[in-house]
């Protein structure tokens, strides 16, 4: 069937791509298309056949963009700020401006909760902010989704209730020589969130796998607009402490203090913010990050597993090498789920998803051989925490990408779409943070608190 | 009758000015206009126009603002300002000293008068 919202969707996308319209262009566009399409079916032409002709009088592209690129002296960022016009569009914008600062500030003050606890911002209690660096960072964001999308109570509850489940776990659980089980619960408590993120990014229809995708896109664009505000405010304050040491004031425990928390703590939000208003200007860097990192990573591999082959033995330290194969791993997974979000579903095979399809085999590859050696070793020497959680993460991203590389490869044959592959990521995506949960708050009490 | 492209873009601004005076109005509104003054004859590519209109804005001759017509659709209407009349005033007497001397050398005996 000819569903007229989603070709509406794809048209803007495409419209959209080259970058010189902007998001008011493109909604310009958009609204004369439905015009049109419109005044046709009002003459009793087909909904689809309206969709074509309109298009086709909006006329080429590519001649489009050169028109639009000659006046648009204004860029992306001011597209951004123009208040939207009618009063009542207005003032929701205004609101939903002071909602987040709000929340942003709100994280900032969550950020400052060790200090009423006797831990002040020093190396000695480095432990508490990064032990809870999530729960002021996300509680923000899901507070922000759940006002956005004015989602029924029991979302509220549930968030509420797992914000605090890990809040109370990971601070009042023990933690003795060697923590190592401590160090687990840090790395491991952001990956378990993500999960009420997504949640709470779906909405009553979270278990589609198509907003779990628009999840994950959303989740790389606030990291890369987090990554771009951090630089920024990185520089503001480098610039203003040297300024003003200049004058002989120290501005030192006031920006470790306060601002460093608060802008630290605030990001997150103000980039999920940014995010969400602005869809499609991050959308084109996403991919052409995937495009130069995927065949990079691809050549890495292959180097790492001739190196392997050649000099026939792997590193001895198992507990490092499998950290690092995670690591890898995750690597490449992510850069998979970059070019799947950005990637056209219905759009045919090319020799693109090749390249991905060797990406992620290699990367199955390279694992296997430095799994196989470390298998045999590992049940000798038990199983620490440590080895434990590297050895519980292997095994799922091995599955992950082995799985992967079969759904790449019956698509590449022309026996599934697409979609199916994406459909099975994302239905796996899931396990990942159900392992982190069991990590971050089981580890520790299965392994004493060590 | 296809009009050539160069006399399409020399008369986008005068026409789209012109339709303005009468009242505000959106790009697909101004489309449509421009069909029905013109008899179809004069048939622009629909995309073209906004660049047009967005240079005209930038040029200060008009001004836009987001609207919501009653079906719920959001349009950018454009208002004619005073600066933009003027230049509409203008072009017009341009197209005026154009249109008469075609005509006068349309006419009969114009050679050699």
């Amino acid at each position: 069937m000819f569903d007229l919202e989603s070709q509406i969707r794809k048209w803007r996308r495409h419209v959209q791509s080259a970058g010189s319209l902007g998001v008011q262009d493109a909604e310009e566009l958009e609204s004369h298309l439905r015009d049109t399409i419109d005044e046709l079916t009002g003459r009793g032409v087909s909904v689809e056949e309206a969709f074509i002709l309109s298009v086709r009088r909006m006329g080429d592209t590519d001649t489009l963009h050169n028109e639009f690129a000659k006046v648009s002296t204004e860029n992306v960022w001011r597209q951004l700020l123009v208040p939207a016009a009618d009063e009542a569009a207005r003032r929701r914008e205004r609101t939903e401006i002071a909602v987040v600062l709000a929340l942003a500030l709100l994280g900032g003050l969550l950020g400052k909760l060790p200090a009423l606890f006797g831990h002040p911002v020093a190396e000695l209690s480095a432990v508490v902010y990064a032990r809870n660096a999530s729960l002021f960072a996300f509680p923000p964001v899901a507070i922000y989704l759940i006002w956005k999308r004015a989602l029924p109570l029991r979302f509220s509850a549930v968030a509420a209730l797992v914000f605090a489940a890990f809040a109370v776990a990971v601070n009042v659980y023990p933690s003795y020589a060697p923590h190592h089980t401590q160090a687990l619960t840090i790395i491991h408590v952001p990956i378990a969130l993500l999960l009420v993120l997504t949640v709470l990014y779906g909405g009553p229809g979270w278990r589609k796998p198509e907003l779990r995708l628009d999840f994950v896109r959303f989740a790389g664009e606030v990291f890369i607009y987090a990554v771009l505000l951090g630089l920024g405010g990185l520089v503001l304050v480098g610039v203003s402490g040297a300024t003003f040491s200049l004058v002989g004031i120290d501005l030192t425990p006031l920006i470790a203090n306060w601002l460093a928390v608060f802008g630290i703590c605030g990001v997150a939000v103000v980039a999920a913010y940014l995010v969400e208003k602005k869809k499609g200007a991050i959308e084109t860097i996403a991919p052409v990050l995937a495009r130069i990192f995927t065949p990079l990573f691809a050549v890495l591999l292959l180097g790492l597993i001739i190196t392997m082959a050649l000099t026939g033995q792997a590193p001895s330290e198992d507990r490092e090498l499998l950290i690092m194969f995670d690591i890898v791993l995750a690597l490449v997974l992510g850069l998979v789920l970059y070019t799947m979000s950005a990637r056209d579903a219905e759009k045919r095979a090319d020799w693109w998803d090749g390249i991905v399809l060797a990406l992620v085999v290699l990367a199955f590859a390279a694992n296997a051989i430095a799994f196989s050696g470390i298998i045999v070793r590992l049940s000798t020497y038990g199983f620490s925490p440590n080895k434990s959680a590297a050895l519980g993460e292997n095994i799922l991203l091995m599955i992950n990408l082995g799985v992967l590389a079969v759904g790449y490869y019956r698509f590449l044959t022309g026996r599934v779409s697409y979609q199916t592959v994406i459909d099975w990521q994302m239905r796996y995506l899931p396990i990942h943070s159900g392992w982190a949960t069991v990590v971050a708050l089981g580890f520790p009490l299965l392994f004493g608190f060590a | 009758m296809d009009i050539r492209k160069d006399l399409v873009a020399a008369s986008a601004t005068p026409i789209v000015l012109s339709i303005l005076r009468h009242g505000d109005s959106y790009g697909y509104a101004i489309i449509k206009r421009v069909r029905e003054v013109s008899g179809d004859r004069i048939a622009w590519t629909d995309g073209m126009l906004y660049p047009v209109l967005h240079r005209l804005e930038a040029a200060g001759f008009v001004r836009a603002t987001w609207k919501t017509a009653d079906n719920g659709r959001r349009r950018k209407y454009y208002r004619i300002t005073r600066q933009g009349e003027a230049e509409l005033d203008h072009l017009r007497e341009q197209w005026d000293v154009v249109h008469s001397a075609l005509e006068r050398l349309a006419g009969p005996g114009t050679i050699g008068t």
